[in-house]
């Protein structure tokens, strides 16, 4: 089995570390990534998709048509990137005129795009190897509790999305709890972390994070698992912030699903960067024995 | 006074004609999440009602309610009872707002980097030696000599530029 990675921006040039604990899995699992030279910015479908529709579709079909269809297509590590990549598969194959509009474009760049190329998120490749996860299982994270974050592009548009249930998911669940960890249901499970409204007004995604983490502190989880870079970095990057804003004292640690699947595939805590987190799992983790 | 700008209107409905069964339930406020934390100010179905009325000064010029704070967290469209895509119609009215520069500077600013770069976040020095430690191989993004021509093309080069005043 063998994908072309596509990672976007935020994680390689900005979290490099869930890069290498999704590298890790999947090698583990036997699941081949090949890195393709030559993507742009998928590009960020609450940014450019917001202010310049034509250039959206051109970018992203062209990234598109990078992928070698041969194999399993792209998968890619970030939910903004894989709404963009399905989203612009969706429009072109919906409606001739994008097709053809976006083309246009293509063509003064010396390519086209012909609307084929499969597109999956990794939390869906995982998945979909479920029994292969189970296999690898080394050690079980017995103890962690764990709020599941599923974001929104993770799901919906669910005619676009097309994978799990845009209001009741379980995917992401189903692997943690193949991982032998709880999982913790919350409140606001569903609620946007408030991520994209930090470009137009900053207090307010602040106010949106502060009551997601306000929930799942409540629900007795101890830690938060994750599939998307813009989140992480609004759960992980604000604690801080809004303890100084609030006098709260938030401190929970915000994992990456890969990172989860890695702890619990027996991989080296001190390979996964977990250093580079700012709310630390150093304690978590030294409590159920997966750090000294 | 309000003035009816049916061309406004009908621009939209060209690019979205879902915006015409548009009944005005509210489905869509009662699950917004922005709606829910500005107790109303910002509202999805009033966003809907203006564009149905071809409201053109509210939505861009003057932004109340102001399209530019839905999260994109795709919830109004799924729970619309009548299929209104609305986050596409947001859109819409958000890239008329850009080529008139009305829009919150972070958006421009992204647009200015993938432009000049092709990628939103360039890779700093500290991140590519923070890289070979973790031993994660080196990104070949794009050149931009193939990625100009696009950007020629839709004219995005020329919008980034009204955004700057």
């Amino acid at each position: 089995m063998e994908y072309d990675l596509f990672l976007g921006c935020v994680i390689p040039a900005r979290l490099p570390f869930l890069e290498a604990s999704a590298r890790k899995v999947f090698d583990k699992m036997g699941i081949q990534l090949n890195d393709v030279d030559g993507f742009s910015c998928c590009p960020d479908p609450t940014g450019i998709e917001q202010i310049d529709q034509d250039t959206w579709l051109a970018l992203g079909a062209r990234n598109l048509s990078l992928s070698n269809n041969g194999n399993g297509g792209i998968i890619s590590l970030c939910s903004g990137c894989v709404e963009t990549l399905k989203g612009v598969n969706y429009h072109i194959n919906k409606d001739e005129k994008v097709k053809e509009k976006t083309n246009k474009i293509l063509k003064k760049a010396g390519t086209q795009y012909d609307g084929l190329t499969s597109v999956k998120h990794f939390g869906q490749v995982l998945y979909e190897n479920l029994e292969l996860i189970k296999k690898h299982l080394v050690n079980p994270l017995d103890g962690f509790k764990v709020a599941v974050h599923y974001g929104c592009h993770y799901l919906r548009p669910s005619e676009i999305i097309g994978w799990d249930d845009p209001f009741e998911p379980f995917t992401i669940d189903s692997i943690i709890q193949a991982l032998g960890a709880e999982t913790i249901e919350y409140e606001m499970k569903l609620e946007c972390c408030g991520n994209p409204v930090d470009k137009s007004d900053k207090e307010l995604s602040l106010l949106m994070i502060g009551n997601k983490l306000e929930s799942i502190i409540n629900s007795g989880a101890n830690c938060v698992a994750l599939v998307c870079p813009a989140c992480y970095q609004q759960f992980d990057f604000n604690q801080r912030e809004l303890n100084k804003l609030n006098e709260t004292d938030y401190d929970i640690p915000i994992f990456y699903l890969s990172e989860l699947v890695a702890l619990a595939f027996g991989i080296d805590p001190n390979e996964l960067g977990f250093k580079y987190h700012r709310a630390k799992p150093t304690a978590l983790l030294q409590e159920f024995n997966f750090l000294k | 006074m309000s003035l009816i700008n049916f061309e406004f209107r009908n621009e939209i409905l060209q690019y979205n004609a879902s915006l015409s069964y548009c009944y005005q339930c509210s489905t869509c406020s009662s699950g917004c999440p922005v709606a829910l934390i500005t107790e109303g100010k910002y509202n999805p179905r009033k966003i809907i009602e203006l564009a149905l009325l071809g409201f053109e000064e509210e939505l861009i010029e003057e932004q109340n309610p102001n399209v530019w704070l839905c999260s994109t967290c795709q919830k109004c469209l799924e729970l619309c009872p009548q299929k209104v895509e609305l986050t596409e119609i947001f859109s819409v009215i958000k890239n008329r707002c850009f080529e008139r520069g009305k829009l919150p500077e972070a958006f421009v600013l992204q647009a200015q980097t993938i432009v000049n770069e092709g990628i939103a976040i360039p890779f700093s020095k500290s991140i590519l030696s923070r890289r070979e430690k973790m031993n994660l191989p080196e990104i070949k993004t794009a050149e931009m000599k193939e990625l100009e021509p696009i950007f020629k093309e839709t004219g995005i080069e020329n919008k980034i530029k009204v955004g700057e005043k």
